[in-house]
């Protein structure tokens, strides 16, 4: 069986009155592909950012591969290193190029030389098929080229599992389709990936499971055909039935 | 005396009017730089610190600091207070630290936690993510301001002239004594402020609003 990769254990997030996360386990396997879906509001953010520890659980154990990030003392900027992470607003270095934005984490954090890092972050960069545009500040780029380079930016190092908090949501229908395109190609080669995604085309063809988060929790879980053609909770099935009509819609 | 030879001998003081602007606004930014990111990102009782500091320093007028520092501390400290270069130059840059505080507190929060967030996310320590994300674009988007606190420090470096500096200023008030032409002397003296302050300060200007336009900052 494979090794879990990253997991959390009776997480819980609480921002002063207000319960975000509210006791979820969750674990993610090594080559496993896990979507995270739900209203917006819904906790969804916040799960990703503390499986990360991008923001400290209130309650509750992260551990990346069996290590408990948790506990105090723990090198959080290593385990961090090790765990990329793709933005809904994308949030690239605005000072610098997109071979910039790629090399800063190699250069600054795995201590690689200025040649060998630039070797790695142009092949992160052709990757996602920006290699061209490398030269290009984040403000001379479209969204989708944005994305695609935010993607490069977690790839080149070379992280255990990756995170995607909903990477298509902020951009124009129009551009989502080359940033899907790349997921898939990530999908193909086995790369371990937790997706919060509403782009139920592209769920149901790469999701090994789907995870329908509610109100801080996870309401209901399987494979994607089991929400297409049968969610057992009211709540699954009506936010399925509305996303379908968008989706037949558009 | 001449007009040029008038004209010359104020020109003199011009190098001293550069040298007390240019050191302390270099003072002021290795205050105000560590000052803006303490009140950004330190523990709370550093952050009141900060705050104060900013508040004295902006609310004295800065000739209340200078003769204070000049005759106050000079007197019973004596060196280095007794001289009059090295305390002009140190309070106009002490408050150049609290102005530039501010200015760069305000371009980081322009720039907002994302990019924090963003570098942290690589596993960048907070120096790190501060040194090689934040400083960079909080020098560009501080860059007008910046701009600005030079003209203002070009042109409060006549202040140096109450506690006996030979500056562009002092230098014109003494012309005015000795030939008692009361007009020419300011004349010129005014003349060579603008000289000295507004090109620059509207190069960085246009410099700044340009690259931040560019990079989207």
């Amino acid at each position: 069986m494979a090794e879990i990769v990253l997991e959390c254990r009776n997480l819980w997030k609480i921002y002063g009155k207000v319960v975000a996360v509210r006791d979820v386990s969750l674990g993610i396997k090594e080559g496993e592909i896990k979507v995270l879906f739900g209203p917006s509001g819904s906790g969804k953010s916040t799960l990703a950012r503390c499986l990360a520890m991008l923001t400290k659980p209130t309650k509750g154990d992260v551990f990346l591969r069996g290590e408990c990030l948790t506990r105090p003392g723990v090198d959080l900027n290593k385990a961090r290193a090790r765990i990329g992470f793709v933005f809904q607003h994308i949030w690239l270095f605005n000072h610098l190029t997109a071979l910039g934005n790629v090399m800063l984490g190699l250069r600054r954090v795995l201590k690689m030389s200025k040649e060998e890092a630039e070797k790695r972050a142009r092949r992160a960069l052709r990757e996602v098929r920006m290699e061209e545009w490398a030269d290009h500040y984040p403000a001379q780029l479209s969204g989708g080229q944005q994305q695609r380079v935010g993607i490069a930016r977690a790839l080149a190092m070379d992280p255990e599992i990756i995170i995607l908090d909903e990477p298509t949501s902020s951009l124009d229908p129009e551009l989502t389709g080359e940033v899907i395109d790349i997921l898939r190609e990530l999908a193909k080669k086995g790369t371990t990936m937790l997706i919060i995604s509403h782009e139920m085309l592209f769920n149901r063809e790469v999701a090994d499971e789907m995870i329908f988060f509610d109100e801080g929790r996870i309401v209901e879980r399987g494979p994607p055909d089991h929400f297409f053609t049968m969610p057992k909770t009211d709540r699954a099935r009506r936010f399925m039935e509305r996303l379908i009509k968008q989706t037949a819609r558009d | 005396m001449s007009p040029l030879e008038k004209l010359t001998f104020i020109l003199m003081g011009v190098p001293t009017t550069l040298a007390i602007s240019i050191l302390s606004f270099f003072l002021g930014l290795a205050i105000g730089l560590p000052l803006a990111f303490i009140r950004a990102y330190g523990s709370k009782p550093f952050q009141i610190l900060v705050d104060a500091y900013e508040k004295v320093f902006r609310s004295v007028p800065e000739i209340v600091i200078m003769l204070f520092f000049y005759f106050g501390f000079g007197s019973h400290l004596r060196e280095p207070f007794k001289n009059a270069f090295f305390t002009a130059t140190f309070v106009l840059g002490l408050r150049s630290g609290a102005n530039q505080s501010q200015i760069f507190r305000g371009a980081i929060r322009g720039i907002g936690e994302e990019q924090m967030v963003a570098a942290r996310s690589l596993g960048l320590s907070r120096l790190q993510a501060i040194v090689y994300v934040m400083i960079p674009q909080t020098f560009i988007a501080a860059t007008p301001g910046l701009g600005s606190e030079y003209a203002l420090l070009v042109k409060d470096s006549s202040y140096a002239f109450i506690i006996g500096v030979l500056e562009m200023m002092k230098r014109a008030d003494v012309v005015r004594k000795v030939t008692l032409d009361t007009v020419f002397p300011y004349f010129a003296a005014a003349f060579l402020y603008i000289l000295l302050t507004f090109p620059l300060s509207t190069y960085l200007d246009m410099w700044g609003t340009r690259k931040k336009k560019q990079l989207g900052l």
